[in-house]
């Protein structure tokens, strides 16, 4: 009788890490200079600018602290604006202008902020009112219509009245029976006012439900670890900014939400003085259609590289990244913490030409975005990404938590530092398949991770990982047996260790990994059902049928460890518990080969019953 | 309206007189009052005499500026830190705003503080105050010994340390409760402009 040789696919700890942003208000033409106004008046001049570039924030119920929509509200603030406005403070808008054009500029012209001052200098008239135009219409509620799938947070996080300021996740399960996409996710995050900003991660392993001290409490931190067997719940970036509508993703590129994933919400708060009540809910918006394109999320960094020395004003950290396919170059965004000053990225193109992707000649933690290409930037294959971040750990830096500076060092912590880019490309699909292409760029990025950092855990686990889904599981044994004498007791990796060597077929090899695995983690399904693989591979029966029966216990729902356990019943003669569990693999899934076979092969031996039952 | 007598302190001048007697705000700057100045009543309301010989700090603050808003707790916890010695006073200079919004507002914030409302910003010229937040400490005389920032929390618009490194306002007060000198007699304020100054 045979057994399925069958491993689990490895479960790959993605580091998703991300956190987000804030800046806003929607597109549009820029505003010409009221050149033929002798004098500058809010009707005729600034009114269209206040409109288009401040009112969507500034208005009741959105982040902004005070409203922006008429002459009175403006002409309060007349001298501020046309301060904040020429220092390029307000609106907030972090990239310097470019070769690329993003979506949304929020980037005043010079023109306008000299109205501004020339406005606020003349004392703030008001004008004729038939120069006035119509006030800016705002959709109230949710900015996309009524979402398919409103989910609440459980419980409310109650933010202190002072401090600095807070990070905190709030886990939003999911229940739908079967597989969605999902096209935009608009996040309704409570108290705009002390929300900076929101970043919706996917977690199909609820991974982050192990953080809450009981479910539904949500738990603190500014950067998630995410673990994954996917690669492809990466590929998209849910982010709430203030003022506008959440990125719709064109229909073909919907993300795919499996029934039961988690979103977990991740949010930046700042304390306003008083305290506040904050209990986010998100919309969700499903696309008609399964998605044709994957986009990829790229991530360059070097954290490895951040060991920054108090009173250094100038800590450059790069990383380059040579592209393996052609792409389109969809979104960007750029990630440190508060010690970034400059933060800039560039293409070298094949033919040697440089162009800059995106310059942030002064990075601010609290407006940072996902910057999205107004249009798509194609990069050829052989393209080279060019990270360059400035760090500034000196006490000049005013957003240095740390006084006097300290030395300072990568990490997920708000005092520690990144140096990370991502860049949602969309890789070509004519040369090769667009999902080969993505692993691909996936592979050739851990590639470049290790080859920069082979103590770097991830990965070397990621590139294991990646390599046996590509089928090349001799190589993706090397790494993995790097990343566990990385981490010696690791779960994951001693898994992923003893699963790439049963698949070898070195089974003896693979039992002390996977025996290492349960040890860390003993409700370990996927270990328990490896080892029992090996155990039954070595004539161990009832070995396998215990880590068998602990693999159903854990996961009542896999008809193949139901299937393996009837098998490896039936080799100790115990046919009619055997046929039991081969019945129920069936009931999981009817398409089960294995358990169909098997149950014949139980069936006729039950009927001869009367005969001894040999091995074969 | 006339300031009224307060825990039955002796009111030496009344402010109708004090243009007439120049000497005597040369010699006894205390005698300041203005009728524009009141409390939420709309009672007159003069922070110089119901003070009753402390030091006196005013804190000017507005409804809807973000910054004066994530001072509430520093302001609510130093003007307990100093009740010993000083009487604060949480001014609102901004004419537009309606005692039932000041009402609302100081709730919200958990201010436990006279308020005085200053729509003709008489304390505000007498404090030379430009921003809120911005702090004015008098000596319990009536002079003005610091004007300026509260700390340096924050250094620029949207730009704030994640905490303060020096902390002028509670420097000023120390000095005043120990009749030193102040170390510095004024530190610009980062806030929300004031309409309607040069």
């Amino acid at each position: 009788m045979k057994l399925s040789p069958k491993t689990i696919p490895p479960v790959a700890p993605l580091m998703a890490i991300l956190s987000f942003v804030l800046a806003g208000v929607p597109s549009g033409k820029p505003q010409s200079p009221a050149t033929a106004a002798p004098t500058v008046t809010f009707n005729h001049d600034i009114a269209p600018i206040v409109f288009q570039y401040c009112s969507p924030c500034h208005r009741p119920g959105e982040a902004a602290p005070f409203p922006l929509l008429s002459y009175e509200d403006t002409a309060k603030f007349a001298r501020q604006i046309a301060f904040m406005s020429e220092r390029r403070i307000m609106p907030p808008w972090l990239p310097a202008p470019g070769e690329f054009k993003f979506v949304g500029e929020l980037r005043l012209s010079d023109e306008q902020i000299a109205l501004f001052k020339r406005w606020a200098d003349q004392g703030a008239p008001q004008g004729d009112a038939s120069h006035l135009p119509p006030a800016p219409k705002f959709t109230p509620g949710w900015q996309l219509g009524k979402p398919d799938l409103i989910l609440h947070a459980r419980k409310p996080y109650s933010l202190a009245a002072s401090g600095t300021d807070n990070y905190w996740n709030f886990i939003f399960p999911t229940d739908f029976p079967d597989a969605r996409w999902v096209k935009a996710i608009e996040i309704r995050p409570g108290e705009k006012r002390v929300v900076h900003h929101a970043n919706i991660l996917l977690d199909r392993e609820h991974s982050s439900r192990a953080q809450e001290k009981h479910p539904g409490d949500g738990f603190p931190g500014m950067e998630l670890r995410i673990e994954s067997q996917f690669f492809d719940p990466d590929s998209h970036i849910f982010f709430w900014k203030p003022g506008s509508a959440p990125h719709v993703e064109p229909p073909n590129m919907a993300l795919r939400l499996d029934p039961g994933s988690d979103l977990v919400l991740n949010t930046h708060l700042q304390p306003s003085g008083k305290p506040e009540s904050i209990l986010p809910s998100i919309g969700i918006y499903f696309a008609d259609q399964p998605a044709t394109k994957f986009p990829v999320l790229l991530e360059l960094q070097n954290d490895l590289a951040l060991d920054i020395p108090p009173g250094d004003s100038s800590f450059v950290v790069t990383d380059s990244f040579t592209m393996p396919v052609d792409i389109d170059l969809l979104a960007i965004y750029p990630h440190a913490h508060y010690l970034g000053r400059e933060l800039a990225a560039t293409a070298t193109f094949p033919d040697g030409s440089t162009k800059t992707l995106i310059n942030i000649p002064r990075w601010d933690l609290n407006w940072q975005a996902v910057f999205y290409y107004a249009e798509q930037v194609f990069l050829p294959k052989d393209t080279i990404i060019n990270m360059r971040y400035v760090y500034d750990n000196s006490a000049s830096n005013i957003a240095n938590p740390h006084h006097p500076p300290q030395r300072v060092r990568g990490g997920n912590r708000s005092v520690d530092e990144m140096a990370h880019l991502w860049l949602q490309v969309l890789p070509h699909g004519d040369a090769v398949p667009a999902s080969e292409a993505g692993m691909l760029l996936d592979e050739a990025l851990w590639r470049h991770d290790v080859a920069r950092n082979p103590s770097d855990f991830t990965a070397q686990y990621n590139l294991g990982a990646i390599l046996q889904l590509r089928g090349q599981t001799s190589e993706a044994l090397a790494h993995y047996q790097a990343a566990v004498v990385l981490r010696p007791t690791d779960a994951i990796a001693n898994n992923a260790l003893g699963g790439a060597l049963l698949s070898l077929g070195q089974t003896r090899q693979a039992i002390a990994p996977l025996q290492t695995a349960i040890q860390s983690r003993p409700d370990y399904f996927a270990a328990h059902y490896n080892l029992g693989n090996a155990n039954a591979t070595l004539h161990e029966f009832p070995q396998a049928i215990s880590h068998f029966r602990k693999a159903v216990q854990l996961n009542p729902e896999d008809s193949m460890a139901e299937a393996n356990l009837g098998a490896a019943l039936a080799e100790v003669g115990e046919l009619a518990s055997s046929k039991a569990h081969l019945e129920r693999a069936l009931k999981l899934d009817p398409q089960n080969q294995l358990a169909q076979d098997d149950l014949q092969e139980v069936q006729r031996r039950l009927a001869n019953a009367h005969k001894p039952s040999t091995n074969k | 309206m006339f300031p009224r007598l307060q825990r039955g302190r002796f009111v030496p001048l009344l402010f109708a007189s004090i243009a007439s007697f120049s000497f005597v705000a040369q010699t006894a700057p205390s005698q300041w009052s203005s009728p524009s100045v009141t409390d939420l009543n709309g009672h007159a309301l003069d922070p110089f005499h119901h003070a009753v010989g402390k030091i006196v700090v005013l804190l000017f603050v507005r409804t809807d500026c973000p910054i004066s808003n994530r001072y509430a707790p520093t302001i609510q916890a130093m003007s307990a830190q100093y009740a010993t010695h000083a009487a604060f006073y949480l001014v609102y200079p901004i004419k537009s705003e309606t005692i039932a919004q000041i009402r609302e507002h100081t709730k919200a914030y958990g201010y436990h503080l006279p308020i005085l409302r200053d729509p003709d910003y008489a304390l505000v010229k007498k404090a030379q105050v430009q921003v809120t937040p911005e702090a004015a400490v008098f000596s319990p005389d009536g002079r003005l010994l610091y004007h300026g920032r509260i700390d340096d929390w924050y250094v620029d618009f949207a730009r704030a340390r994640s905490s303060p490194t020096t902390h002028d306002l509670s420097a000023a007060l120390d000095a005043a409760v120990a009749d030193k000198p102040v170390p510095i007699a004024s530190a610009p304020a980062v806030g929300c402009f004031l309409p309607g100054l040069p």
